[in-house]
């Protein structure tokens, strides 16, 4: 990026390519050195403050980069009353930063208004996709446009489900048009899990369903002599996770893929690094396809 | 089959309290008990919590160390767990909480040391005022200033202390060495924080300009918040008083 402002056209819309997560240790290095990415996502509850410094680097970055704002908080799966104190900041912060795209997970953290603050698994029943589809169309009634869903990672199945995860995403975003941001460590994460082909999961989204990819770095811990992977957003993305990520880029196309990573976070260069890398497996998938 | 509601109750009290309860019975094992499935997810929301609260109050970190912050964070989440989705609250009642468990021993200053550094949060991420509009004050005949109702800057934040908590925190986390011994008796603190920029700026007041700026802050009028800071002070001056906030950015309007 040149480090010129955006033009209106510009900031509607999130370039296929990859993109990094915006973290706060890398603010200054954003606006000072204007280093070359397609586009930027943000958690956005680190930007519902009214003033301050991360609000102010935001701006600033916000002129010169298409943006994504990406929640954690808005418990969307939990069946509690939507937080509507939770979402009117969503909605002042979508205003504020125009993002392109704004997105959640499928899953919750709360209920009886006490939270866990981590994105916890729904069972995958027709009850927890009909109160889904119903928040989902909530959120987006009051945001005025189309919200993404996020798959999580998963550490346990609960014996109540009645359909596959992936069937159910599928449904979410049949049921309640939202789209999809499919997480495709996620996917490796919790095939490894609960031992599934992840090649099934790509399958049953729809191709025109997903609008972003994430890619990130997990950790493996052992529990009772068993290999758990776990999402913690701390590493580099593994060779099999680029391989699956060939794979989804096959079936979806080229779309805006994000490099997580928020946990000792490295510096930028690194980021920078590994969405090059994405850019690359995507133009040996489409020269291939050529 | 359990409905939603309740399988999520049961799987939250799992999550926060490890309750070996219903929730172990909802979840299937696969060769891992289903308490341990349930113990990554508890794991995750203690380390975002306990993380949260590291970020939030360095200085108090520093001053009792990890083994002892993080046991504190442990009571101190059974007792106030998270009540939204925006970690940033997650430590509003912490310095209460140190108030009252160390209210006479060696760490009796932890309370107020954590409560500076809660304020120091909140006027980091107040809201940007403009300064003072000065021809609207000198279109102001001084005679007719006794029922002005002047106004805070948003950031604006007082905080009192019998202990120095202002070079405590100092001591702990704006310099890089060894901290240096800071005598309790060198208290107290009467301190203005505010944020007219990107960077925390705290002023120290005499009793009569607290008093003054708490009224101007309760929205009392100029002549009942001079009287309160004489009251307090019998060397307050007003127009000393107004001339230094306004310049310090800190009144930033009138009415």
């Amino acid at each position: 990026m040149s480090g010129k402002a955006l033009s209106n056209s510009d900031r509607r819309s999130v370039p296929a390519g990859a993109g990094v997560g915006l973290r706060a240790p890398h603010h200054l290095i954003v606006m000072s050195e204007a280093p070359r990415v397609a586009w930027f996502e943000a958690h956005t509850e680190n930007y519902f403050a009214d003033g301050g410094p991360h609000v102010y680097a935001m701006e600033k970055i916000r002129a010169n980069y298409p943006l994504s704002l990406h929640g954690v908080g808005l418990s969307l799966g939990s069946t509690d009353p939507l937080n509507r104190e939770h979402l009117k900041k969503v909605s002042r912060a979508v205003k504020r930063f125009e993002p392109a795209l704004v997105s959640e997970h499928v899953s919750w953290s709360s209920v009886g208004g006490k939270y866990a603050n981590d994105l916890l698994p729904l069972p995958y029943t027709e009850e927890a996709l009909r109160h889904v589809c119903g928040r989902i169309a909530e959120v987006q009634d009051v945001l005025g446009r189309q919200i993404l869903v996020e798959n999580v990672s998963s550490y346990l199945e609960f014996a109540n489900s009645g359909m596959t995860e992936w069937e159910f995403v599928a449904g979410v975003a049949a049921e309640s048009g939202c789209g999809i941001l499919l997480d495709v460590n996620n996917i490796y994460v919790a095939s490894c899990n609960h031992d599934f082909d992840p090649l099934h999961y790509l399958n049953a989204i729809e191709a025109q369903t997903v609008q972003e990819f994430h890619l990130a770095g997990h950790s493996r811990i052992s529990i009772e002599g068993r290999e758990v992977l776990i999402d913690t957003h701390s590493t580099r993305v593994c060779d099999a996770v680029w391989e699956l990520y060939g794979s989804a880029v096959r079936r979806f196309g080229k779309v805006p893929t994000l490099i997580e990573w928020d946990t000792d976070i490295p510096a930028l260069d690194v980021l920078l690094e590994e969405a090059d890398k994405a850019d690359a497996v995507g133009a040996s998938v489409n020269a291939v396809a050529a | 089959m359990p409905s939603l509601r309740d399988l999520q109750v049961d799987v939250l009290k799992a999550v926060l309290s490890a309750e070996d309860g219903r929730a172990a019975r909802r979840v299937v094992a696969r060769g891992i008990p289903a308490m341990r499935r349930l113990g990554i997810y508890a794991n995750n929301a203690r380390v975002n919590f306990h993380e949260s609260l590291q970020a939030s109050f360095p200085a108090v970190l520093r001053l009792v160390g990890e083994e002892y912050f993080h046991q504190c964070a442990r009571e101190y989440q059974k007792r106030y767990p998270s009540t939204c989705g925006d970690l940033q609250y997650t430590g509003t009642r912490l310095p209460d909480y140190l108030a009252e468990l160390h209210v006479n021993d060696e760490f009796r200053y932890l309370g107020d040391v954590a409560r500076l550094e809660w304020l120091r949060q909140e006027t980091l991420i107040s809201a940007d005022h403009r300064p003072l509009d000065f021809e609207k004050l000198a279109a102001i005949a001084p005679s007719e200033y006794a029922e002005l109702r002047f106004r805070l800057h948003p950031s604006a934040r007082l905080f009192d202390s019998e202990y120095p908590c202002w070079n405590i925190w100092q001591a702990n986390v704006a310099s890089d060495g060894e901290p240096e011994i800071i005598d309790l008796a060198t208290g107290p603190d009467r301190l203005l924080l505010i944020r007219r920029t990107l960077q925390i700026e705290a002023h120290r007041l005499s009793h009569g300009e607290r008093s003054f700026l708490i009224a101007v802050r309760e929205g009392e009028g100029f002549e009942r918040a001079v009287e309160d800071g004489v009251n307090c002070d019998s060397e307050f001056s007003a127009a000393a008083a107004l001339q230094r906030f306004v310049l310090a950015g800190a009144i930033v309007d009138l009415e």
